[in-house]
C-alpha cells in the first residue's frame, strides 16, 4: 500500500481504501495500548510541534499521548503566551517551526483554511489539521468511523443521524465526508438556524422532526451545543433545545436495537444529551476518547514514519 | 527497478525437509519444548513458525504456543524504505517472560529486522533465553547477530534477493534468488 | 507623428471592414482610411492585429492617498496602461477619503505626473465616506470628479443615498453603488450556499446585494436620477437591472472580469487560498452563466476590473483573515477574452470590446464619453490588440504592487501590445 496523503488537512480526497487502511492500522495501533509497555521507537528523533491557537484540551492530550507512545519528541506550543498573540502572522510561526527543526505541525486554529495555509507554507514539514474553523476536523472523524467500525465491520447502507448544531460544527462536516465515503446514509436534524444552508451539497438530508431522523438510525451522533449560539440569537434558550432535541431514552429507542450512541466530547448533560444516554449501554463516548489515540497513532505513522524526511 | 528471478534455491519439499530438520534442532537445543514459544516475524515468519510448531505436534506431541511479532514500529531504516511499510498484528498466546524464545522469520540479512525484533520483544516480557531460526541465511551481516537454527546458507551478491514463498500468502512454497534489473 | 498601418479598426461599437491605416498627430487622431500616407511619420504595421480606443475602467482602488504600500496613483497608471486602459477612475476609499475638490485635484495631478494612463477621480458621496453627511458634491464636480460613490461601502442610508440623487442630479455626474444591505452581509466570507455550506464560513447571501439593487433603482425610478451599480454578481441583481431597463429608467451597471471567471467553487477546491476572497464574494455556476447572459443582451454597460490590490503581508492569511480585493487590471481584457473564446463566443467581439471601450466611457461625463470612441479629429486614446497572443500571467512582472491574484498562472489571450494616450505611448508590450 502506497500512503498518497502528505498532509492530513481534510478528507475530501480520501477514498474508501484508504479508510479502510487506516482503520486496520489504528487496529494495530489500538493492540499497542493495551501493552504493559506501550511506547515504540518508531518516530524516535522526530519532532512534533502542537501548535494550538484555540484552547482544546481533549484534542492536544489524545494527539500528544499518540506523539509521545510513537518515540516522537513533542513541544506544545499555544497561542496564549507566545509570539502570536504578539501579532506574528501564521506565516511566521510556520517558518519559525520550521527552522527550529519540525518535521510535523499539528494545528488548531479558529479560521477555517488555516490547516491548508499552513501546509501551503512549510517546506518540509506534514501538517495534521487539529481542526480548522467550522471547516474540519479529520482526526475526529476518523476516530469516529474507527469506533463505530469496531462495532459494524461494515458501515455500507447504515443509517447516522447528526443532530445538533452542524452550521459551526467541523466535526460534522468531516464526519459527513468520511461516513458517507463509507456507504453510510447521513441525516441531519436541528433547530433550522443551525443548518448549513445549503445541505444538499454536503450530499445529505435535512429532518427538522428529530424522532423521525432517528427513527432507524444504526448511529446517532450528537454535537455539542453552544451557548454562544443561544446569544447570537439562533436559538431561544438552551431549555428549549433540550426539549426538542435533547437524546434522551425516548428519542434513543427510535433508533435500531443496539444503535451506538456518539458525541465528540466534552458533553453538555441536559442539554444535547441525557446522563442516561451518556452513561448507558450504547454510548461509545469513551470509547471514541480512546480511540482518537490510536487512530492519531495510525496517522503520525503512515505520515511520517515513511518516505518523508 | 525490477527483480528477475534467476534460480530456484528450494523446492516445496526441501523447504519441509529443511523446517523438520530445525524443529528437531530446537528440541535438541532446548532439551525439550517445556519453556519453548515459537515467535513468527511478520508476515512469513509467522507462517513458518506455525509449520514449525505442525511437524513439533506430529514428532513431539506437544502443542508448543506460538506467537506472532510485527517490527515494522522498531525498524531504524524507515525513511530509507521506497514502500511504506504496513503495521501488522502482534499477538503472544503467552506471556514470554522466562520462557525460551524462538524467533522464526524466512531470510536473514543484514540483521537489522532481528535486531528490531529483539527490541520488540523485550517491550513484551523478559525471556530467558531468544534463539533465532530463519530458513535461508544469504550473509551480509551489519550487526554481531547470527542464527542457532538455519535451513540453508546461500551465498549471495548484494544486487540479489533472496525471495521465501509461502503458500498461504504467495500461493507457492518454494524459494528463488532473483538479481535487480535496471528499467 | 505614428501611422498605424494594416489595423482591424474598431470604433468603440463596431468594426470596420478589411484593415484601415490610421495617423495621429499632435495627440488627435487625424485621419483613417485605406493607403493613408505621411511622410516623416514612425509607421506601425499592426499586420492586422486590433486597434480600438483605449479601455476605460470605471472602478479602480489606487490606495493613494493613504495606503501608497498597497499601490499608489503611478504604479495603477502604469498596471492601467499595460492592462489596455488609457482611462481609470480611481476609488475615493482611500486615507483620507476624496471627499473634496483638493483630493480631487491632487488625483488629478498626481495622474498627469506619473505620466501613464489618464487618472480621473472618484469622489465620495458622504464626507468621510461615512454615510451621514454628503461631501461637497458640487465643487468636487467642478474640480473634475467623474463618478461619485461610497464604494467599499454603499451609501449609508436610503434616505441620504435619495438626498445625494436629488442633489447631484444637475451636476451631471454619475453616483456609482456598491449594492450591498450589511445586516445581512457582516461578518461573511463566502458566498451563502456551497461554498458557506461545505466550507462552515460565514455565507454572503445573494439577497444582501440584490436589496442593495432594489433599493438603488426603487431610488432612482422615484427621483428621475441615474444610477450605476458596481460590481453584480448575482442572477438576481442582473435581472433587476434587465427590467429596469426595459422599463425606461436610467439605471446602469458593470461586472468584473473575476465574477464572469471564478465560481465559489474556486475557493473550494484552493484549499481556501486568500486570492479568492473579494466582495461580493465569488457566486455559483449559475450566477456566472447568468452575467454571461447579461453581457449578450446588453443588460450590462460595462466591464470594470474593481482592481483592488493588497500588500502581499496584508492579504497572504489564511482566508477569514484577510482582507477582500482581487487584483487584475493589468489581464482583465485577456481574462475576460479567453473566457469569451473558451465559450464559444457566445456574443460578438465588437460587443465585448464595447463593454471595455464605450460603454464605461458613455456613463463619465463631460468630453469623457467621446474617449470611448474612435472618431476622426478625435483625442488618440488607443489600444493595440494582438488577439492570437498568448501569455501566462505572471504576477511578480506586475507594475501594480499587488502581487497575489487568482488570474496568476493562467494562459490567456488577447494581451494588449500598445497602450496610447493623447498620442503619447504610455505602453509598448515589445519595449518591456
Amino acid at each position: 500500500m502506497e500512503w498518497k496523503h502528505r498532509h492530513v488537512l481534510d478528507l475530501k480526497d480520501w477514498k474508501r481504501e484508504d479508510i479502510l487502511f487506516l482503520l486496520d492500522q489504528a487496529k494495530n495501533m489500538d493492540n499497542l495500548i493495551d501493552r504493559p509497555i506501550k511506547k515504540v521507537p518508531a518516530l524516535r528523533g522526530k519532532l512534533v510541534v502542537n501548535l494550538f491557537f484555540e484552547a482544546s484540551t481533549r484534542t492536544r492530550v489524545s494527539f500528544e499521548l499518540a506523539e509521545k507512545l510513537l518515540s516522537a519528541d513533542v513541544v506544545n506550543w499555544s497561542a496564549s503566551g507566545s509570539s502570536v498573540s504578539k501579532g506574528e502572522t501564521l506565516r511566521d510561526t510556520a517558518w519559525t517551526l520550521e527552522a527550529m527543526g519540525a518535521d510535523a505541525v499539528v494545528v488548531r486554529h479558529g479560521a477555517s483554511g488555516s490547516a491548508h495555509y499552513l501546509a501551503r507554507k512549510l517546506k518540509r514539514a506534514v501538517v495534521f489539521n487539529g481542526g480548522d474553523g467550522a471547516y474540519s476536523h479529520p482526526t475526529q472523524a476518523l476516530l469516529d468511523a474507527y469506533t463505530a467500525w469496531k462495532s459494524f465491520p461494515n458501515l455500507e447502507g447504515r443509517k447516522m443521524a447528526i443532530l445538533g448544531d452542524v452550521l459551526h460544527s467541523r466535526v460534522a462536516r468531516s464526519d459527513i465526508q468520511v461516513f458517507r465515503t463509507l456507504g453510510c446514509e447521513i441525516v441531519l436534524s436541528g433547530p433550522e438556524t443551525l443548518m448549513p444552508f445549503d445541505v444538499k451539497s454536503l450530499g445529505v438530508t435535512y429532518e427538522p422532526d428529530p424522532w423521525k431522523a432517528v427513527k432507524n438510525a444504526d448511529i446517532v451522533y450528537l454535537l455539542r451545543i453552544q451557548r454562544e449560539r443561544q446569544e447570537e440569537g439562533l436559538f431561544p434558550s438552551l431549555d428549549e433545545y433540550h426539549l426538542r432535541f435533547g437524546a434522551d431514552e425516548k428519542l434513543v429507542s427510535k433508533a435500531k436495537e443496539g444503535a451506538l450512541v456518539m458525541h465528540p466530547g466534552p458533553i453538555n448533560r441536559r442539554v444535547e444529551i441525557d446522563s442516561s444516554i451518556a452513561d448507558g449501554t450504547q454510548s461509545r463516548i469513551l470509547q471514541q476518547v480512546r480511540s482518537g489515540v490510536a487512530v492519531r497513532m495510525a496517522l503520525l505513522y503512515l505520515c511520517l514514519g515513511g518516505v518523508m524526511a | 527497478m525490477t527483480l528477475r528471478e534467476k534460480a530456484k534455491l528450494m523446492s516445496e519439499t526441501d523447504m519441509e525437509r529443511a523446517i523438520r530438520r530445525m524443529a528437531h534442532e530446537i528440541v535438541e537445543m532446548n532439551k525439550g519444548l517445556e519453556k519453548v514459544v515459537l515467535v513468527g516475524i511478520q508476515r512469513r515468519g509467522v507462517f513458518l513458525a506455525q509449520r514449525i510448531r505442525d511437524v513439533l505436534r506430529q514428532f513431539e506431541q506437544v502443542r508448543v504456543p506460538t506467537g506472532e511479532l510485527d517490527i515494522t514500529l522498531y525498524r531504524d531504516d524507515l525513511t530509507l524504505l521506497h514502500d511504506h511499510p504496513v503495521v501488522h498484528s502482534t499477538s503472544m498466546p503467552l506471556d514470554i517472560t522466562g520462557r525460551h524464545v524462538v524467533l522464526v522469520d524466512d531470510v536473514i540479512y543484514t540483521g537489522r529486522t532481528i535486531r528490531a525484533a529483539l527490541d520488540a520483544l523485550m517491550d513484551l516480557g523478559r525471556p530467558d533465553i531468544v534463539q533465532l531460526a530463519v530458513l535461508v541465511d544469504r550473509g551480509h551481516r551489519e550487526l554481531p547477530i547470527a542464527p542457532n537454527f538455519v535451513g540453508k546458507n546461500v551465498p549471495t551478491s548484494r544486487d540479489e534477493v533472496v525471495e521465501v514463498r509461502v503458500s498461504e500468502i504467495d500461493g507457492i512454497n518454494e524459494v528463488v534468488i532473483c538479481e535487480r534489473q535496471e528499467g | 507623428m505614428i501611422l498605424f498601418k494594416n489595423a482591424t479598426l474598431f470604433d468603440g461599437k463596431t468594426f470596420y471592414e478589411g484593415t484601415l491605416d490610421l495617423l495621429v498627430r499632435e495627440g488627435i487622431i487625424e485621419t483613417f482610411g485605406q493607403n493613408v500616407s505621411a511622410p516623416g511619420a514612425e509607421i506601425l504595421d499592426l499586420g492586422g492585429k486590433v486597434l480600438s480606443p483605449g479601455f476605460v475602467d470605471l472602478h479602480c482602488h489606487m490606495r493613494d492617498p493613504g495606503f501608497e504600500w498597497r499601490e499608489d496613483i503611478e504604479s495603477a497608471a502604469a498596471a492601467a496602461a499595460a492592462g489596455g486602459f488609457s482611462t481609470a477612475v480611481a476609488m475615493p476609499n482611500t486615507d483620507p477619503a476624496v471627499d473634496n475638490d483638493a483630493l480631487v485635484r491632487y488625483v488629478i495631478e498626481k495622474g498627469i505626473r506619473a505620466g501613464y494612463s489618464r487618472i480621473l477621480p472618484a469622489g465620495a458621496v458622504t464626507k468621510r465616506r461615512e454615510g451621514k453627511e454628503l461631501a461637497e458634491m458640487g465643487k468636487m464636480a467642478s474640480a473634475g470628479c467623474v463618478l461619485f460613490t461610497d464604494d467599499g461601502a454603499p451609501v449609508g442610508s436610503s434616505r441620504l443615498f435619495r438626498t445625494a440623487l436629488q442633489y447631484s442630479q444637475s451636476l451631471k455626474v454619475r453616483i456609482m453603488e456598491h449594492p450591498e444591505d450589511t445586516s445581512l452581509s457582516r461578518g461573511g466570507q463566502v458566498n451563502e450556499g456551497r461554498c458557506s455550506s461545505l466550507a462552515g464560513l460565514k455565507g454572503i447571501p445573494a439577497s444582501a446585494e440584490e436589496i442593495g439593487v432594489f433599493r438603488a433603482i426603487s431610488l432612482s425610478r422615484e427621483t428621475g436620477v441615474p444610477v450605476h451599480l458596481t460590481h453584480l454578481s448575482t442572477r438576481e441583481s442582473v435581472s433587476l437591472v434587465r427590467e429596469a431597463k426595459k422599463e425606461g429608467l436610467a439605471v446602469t451597471c458593470d461586472v468584473t472580469p473575476h465574477h464572469l471567471r471564478f465560481s465559489e467553487e474556486s475557493v473550494i477546491e484552493s484549499g481556501f487560498d486568500s486570492r479568492f476572497k473579494v466582495n461580493p464574494p465569488l457566486r455559483s455556476s449559475d450566477d456566472i452563466e447568468s452575467l454571461w447572459e447579461a453581457l449578450a443582451d446588453g443588460t450590462v454597460d460595462a466591464i470594470a476590473t474593481d482592481h483592488a490590490p493588497w500588500h502581499l503581508d496584508e492579504k497572504d492569511l489564511p482566508f477569514p483573515e484577510a482582507p477582500f480585493g482581487i487584483a487584475s487590471i493589468e489581464c482583465a481584457f485577456p481574462g475576460v477574452f479567453t473566457c469569451w473564446l473558451n465559450r464559444g463566443k457566445p456574443f460578438g467581439l465588437d460587443r465585448l470590446l464595447a463593454l471595455f471601450t464605450s460603454g464605461p466611457a458613455s456613463l463619465l461625463p463631460g468630453e469623457w464619453p467621446s474617449h470611448g470612441r474612435l472618431t476622426r479629429l478625435g483625442k488618440a486614446d488607443l489600444v493595440v490588440l494582438d488577439m492570437d497572443l498568448e501569455r501566462k500571467v505572471a504576477v511578480e512582472e506586475w507594475k501594480s504592487k499587488a502581487r497575489l491574484s487568482p488570474w496568476e498562472g493562467l494562459s490567456l489571450f488577447g494581451w494588449p501590445v500598445l497602450t496610447m494616450v493623447e498620442g503619447r505611448v504610455v505602453f509598448d508590450r515589445s519595449r518591456e
